[in-house]
């Protein structure tokens, strides 16, 4: 099972500016949003194993490359559920600051979730090896897709987790993403910059700097 | 079955019915066999949003799973069109309009005309449910019966609780309601004796067969075991059983054999009238305070607030009465500028959006009652029907259709009656019209008219009097609005709370009063513990002990800030008291060019260097704002210009939802003194350009998220372009377009025929000060 008792302060605080060390207010403010997330978020996950070579799920070069030395994949999609998406709508009308401190701290447990995942699947499936996991929207893996992962892993019906007409998840704060599995050690692939569809407007990049996306595990 | 079965299809279970109809019909004759009196068509995801792709129709999956049930039942069973969610989330969690849901829903009833009953089932959006259920009862006139799916904290994936559903699904006139899925049997009991609560209905029950194995995929309740548990329910008003996943013909013929000498036994509900939003019931079961604020009647800022489109500022008003006390909140947006119909629907569904209390639809339009009503999800208070032929016949209908509560006026045709007996008699008449219609009358709560007690003195007495015997009398509940009684006096707040305790004491169940006046609320409060409701007085200590500790604010030793201080470090009170101190010696004008925005300027730039977070800029844009408003006030009383530096359109582009970042923008602008139109998110190009032209704006601020709403941002900006009305004599745009986003880079925002593209907040408030000049 998922279990959060932290919420990683350090990533959340990257995407609300970067400017260092938090000062008393700033780490006021994170306390209470972290409270407030804790409770409100109910994190829930979804996982399939599928043979490869799979047709609709290998679409494009990237994600191609990124599944070529494996023979399975685990097609994952992960939520914090809609009361996260709630308690930041509720916020942005009495408490904007809080808002976008609850918003940046869903942001990074969305990632804590899914390391989780990583964690039980490491676990379930001893001996095999894992790439990272890849999304769509990554690189040139369409976006479209969304629609299919959900509905192969019945996402809708069993953790109400759904994708609008445009793509975007909904509860917002979700992902979904596959792996590939391999008998043998395989290369992680590619992560970071390279195959981030936002490299070209990126602040951080501009900076010389990155988003954290880069050294996760 | 189909699982086990091991089927292949292509692109959903549905199109099975096309592909291997003899294989659907086994299933259907196995459960038969087995002992069941209805079968389920194999139409849970047959809605044309999931089956786009499937190279199949609606009507072509829908028609032959029917006729496959039905053949396979000969009369043996009853065939029932099954209809799951739609498979996208409903407003605001999702994108999906009411009216959206409704045409999927219609469409699958309408090809399925041939079945004998209609299931909604494993629905977990209030919202959503209601457009199935009110679909299926304007299209069909076959019974409905509708279950949702419940995790194990006890509500849906949405946050519905069983109260919310039974009382929702119960007023909109299903024939039987319940749960499915998600559970096994040996752990619905709470489930199941929440919805027996708040429903006479007989219930459902139709459960998984406990988890599945996640490495094996059986489960771990067997069907001997399933029976048993389904048995313990029963006498919980259950009178129809059945299996979800996991559940094959053995467990149903099990549950068979269970039921063979059991008879139905109607469990009426045992909960006091009630209402509700999605997420939370509030019972009428003691006094609670219905706030007043959301309304124009004699607020200036409320009536530009809905000129304006300022749908934020009413929320407010929302978020602060429930902080007061209020438990339940009427919504008022009548005023003779805009259309109070579709401004109705916008504020209900925003209210909605940001908090769960109960909605009372308040307007004297039956258009716009039946508007509010139909998009409100829950079970919402309407106010008002009165003793009028033509107020009886047009809303008491409107109220049984949506199954909502009522406020009924003691007033016809020849005013209000002087006496309690006249006002009595006249509840009596609305409690029977509306009990001829089936609307019960526990769900009616009269109002027997609050008068100015400085014009005619007697009429407190003739009031608390009716009020007292349409209590004890007609056994309705009763409601009234307070402060009118003190006009003409002073001290018109210790009037009117003795007022309210004198009528709280003649058994007032629901004040109608502005929460935020600390001895109103303060009386409701007492009241509650002095006459029992307030158990252990645990509200009242909660309200009194636990208010927050005074905000520390770094005061330097003078006891004062100084202005720019204050903006920096975000200290909104600080920041409005050097304002107003500045504004003795000062020029308005001065103290925002050459203090307030200069402060913000260097938080903005600190933000840019890496200095502070993001949420320090928005509390400092926040404190500036504080001090804009001293400004305003002081320009107002000494009759000078306005400081609204220009108006600007914000809006978060059709299809999309992600709206923090414009909402942040709109923070920014608002603060450097720009008046901003929100129109929120998903917003319509047409809206944008319709708003433009009527208040003459010359600035629009859009924002995307996705590549995949880009596309509506382009369209946004072609309409504005294409707008006569929005170009000037030579055939150019008066509309300067400014665009953000985190897909947007500059050179695709000139692409898309936007004017400027803008990084971030702080860029926009740059690039406002640019068109509008500084």
């Amino acid at each position: 099972m998922i279990n959060i008792t932290h919420i990683n302060r350090e990533e959340a605080l990257r995407y609300l500016g970067g400017a260092g060390e938090p000062d008393g207010r700033m780490l006021a403010l994170l306390d209470e949003a972290e409270a407030a997330l804790l409770k409100a978020a109910k994190p829930k996950y979804l996982y399939r194993v599928t043979d490869l070579p799979c047709d609709w799920l290998s679409q494009g070069e990237d994600i191609k490359k990124h599944l070529a030395d494996c023979d399975r994949a685990v097609v994952l999609c992960a939520t914090l559920g809609a009361e996260a998406d709630r308690l930041i709508r509720v916020s942005q009308i009495s408490d904007m600051p809080r808002a976008v401190v609850i918003d940046a701290l869903a942001s990074a447990m969305t990632e804590q979730v899914c390391a989780q995942v990583d964690r039980l699947l490491a676990e379930q499936m001893e001996g095999c090896y894992f790439t990272y996991r890849f999304s769509p929207g990554y690189g040139d893996y369409p976006i479209e897709l969304q629609r299919e992962f959900l509905r192969f892993l019945d996402a809708s019906r069993k953790i109400g987790l759904t994708v609008t007409e445009s793509f975007l998840l909904t509860p917002a704060k979700s992902v979904t993403a596959v792996a590939g599995i391999s008998g043998e050690p395989v290369p992680r692939g590619r992560r970071g910059c390279a195959v981030c569809s936002l490299r070209d407007t990126c602040a951080y990049r501009r900076k010389g700097s990155h988003c954290g996306f880069q050294n996760l595990t | 079955m189909i699982q086990k079965s091991g089927a292949k299809y292509d692109h959903s279970p549905e199109t099975l019915n096309i592909t291997s109809p003899e294989l659907i019909a086994s299933f259907h004759r196995a459960y038969i066999d087995a002992g069941a009196d209805v079968v389920y068509t194999n139409t849970f995801g047959a809605n044309s949003y999931k089956l786009g792709g499937s190279g199949h129709s609606v009507e072509e999956i829908v028609s032959a799973a029917v006729g496959i049930a039905k053949n396979a039942a000969g009369g043996a069973a009853l065939v029932a069109l099954d209809i799951g969610p739609v498979g996208m989330l409903c407003e605001p969690a999702g994108t999906m309009t009411f009216e959206q849901a409704y045409g999927f829903f219609k469409e699958q009833i309408e090809a399925g005309c041939d079945a004998d009953l209609i299931v909604f089932e494993t629905m977990t959006d209030l919202l959503e449910l209601k457009a199935a259920i009110l679909a299926a009862k304007e299209n069909s006139d076959k019974p409905i019966i509708a279950t949702m799916t419940f995790e194990r904290d006890g509500r849906t994936f949405t946050g519905v609780s069983p109260a919310a559903f039974a009382l929702t699904a119960s007023g909109l006139g299903v024939d039987a309601l319940g749960v499915n899925c998600s559970l096994g049997p040996d752990e619905l009991e709470p489930v199941v004796a929440e919805l027996t609560r708040y429903t006479d209905l007989p219930l459902v029950v139709k459960a998984n067969a406990g988890l599945p194995d996640p490495n094996s995929n059986e489960y771990n309740i067997l069907p001997d075991r399933f029976a048993e548990c389904v048995e313990a329910l029963l006498p919980y008003g259950v009178k129809i059983a059945g299996g979800c996943c996991g559940t094959t013909p053995g467990y149903i013929s099990k549950l068979r054999e269970m039921l063979a000498d059991k008879r139905y036994t109607p469990s009426p509900r045992t909960a006091d009238t009630s209402v509700c939003s999605a997420s939370r019931v509030v019972e009428i079961n003691a006094p609670r305070i219905i706030g007043e604020r959301i309304n124009p009647t004699g607020k200036k800022i409320f009536k530009q607030a809905l000129v304006d489109n300022n749908i934020d500022y009413i929320l407010s008003q929302a978020l602060v009465q429930l902080k007061g006390g209020a438990e339940l909140l009427d919504v008022n947006v009548g005023h003779p500028e805009i259309d109070e119909k579709s401004m109705m629907v916008r504020v209900v569904k925003a209210i909605q959006s940001v908090c769960d209390a109960p909605l009372q639809i308040d307007s004297t339009k039956p258009e716009v009652l039946d508007a509010g009503l139909r998009c409100y999800s829950g079970k919402p208070i309407v106010n008002s029907v009165n003793g009028e032929e033509k107020s009886l016949s047009e809303v008491l209908p409107l109220v049984k259709k949506y199954g909502a509560a009522v406020v009924g006026l003691t007033l016809d045709e020849n005013g209000i009656p002087k006496t309690a007996d006249g006002r009595f008699e006249i509840a009596k008449r609305i409690v029977e019209r509306a009990e001829a219609l089936g609307i019960d009358r526990r769900d009616v709560y009269i109002d027997c008219l609050t008068l100015t007690v400085s014009a005619e003195q007697e009429a407190c007495r003739q009031t608390l009097e009716a009020l007292h015997r349409v209590k004890t009398e007609l056994g309705c509940k009763t409601v009234l609005g307070v402060s009118n009684i003190s006009f003409g006096l002073p001290n018109r707040g210790l009037v009117n709370s003795t007022f309210l305790t004198m009528a709280l004491e003649q058994g007032l169940d629901l004040p109608i009063l502005n929460p935020n006046i600390e001895v109103m609320s303060g009386a409701v409060r007492a009241f509650r513990v002095l006459s029992g409701y307030d158990k252990n007085a645990n509200d009242f200590v909660a309200a009194y002990n636990d208010a927050p500790p005074a905000q520390p604010a770094a005061k330097p030793q003078n006891g004062e800030t100084d202005l720019s201080t204050a903006v920096y470090s975000g200290l909104k009170n600080e920041g409005a008291a050097a304002t107003e101190k500045l504004l003795e010696t000062e020029d308005a004008m001065a103290i925002v060019n050459e203090k307030l925005i200069p402060a913000l300027d260097r938080v903005g730039a600190d933000f840019e260097n890496k200095k502070i977070f993001l949420p320090q800029l928005i509390q400092s844009a926040n404190t500036a704002q504080a001090c804009f408003e001293v400004i305003k006030k002081h320009l107002a009383k000494s009759g000078g210009a306005g400081v609204s530096k220009g108006k600007i359109i914000l809006a978060t582009v059709k299809g999309d939802i992600h709206d923090i970042g414009k909402n942040i923008v709109k923070t920014l602008l608002d603060n450097y003194g720009y008046t901003v139109i929100d129109l929120g998110r998903d917003v319509d190009p047409q809206l944008v350009v319709d708003t433009a032209v009527e208040q003459n704006i010359t600035m629009v601020g859009l924002s995307a998220l996705m590549t995949t709403t880009l596309k509506s941002m382009e369209d946004t900006i072609t309409l504005i372009r294409q707008t006569k009305a929005l170009q000037n004599p030579d055939g150019t745009s008066k509309v300067r377009v400014f665009v953000g986003g985190a897909v947007l880079t500059a050179d695709y925002a000139m692409k898309i025929g936007a004017d400027y593209y803008c990084r971030d907040a702080k860029e926009s408030v740059d690039t406002a000060k640019l068109v509008f000049g500084e």
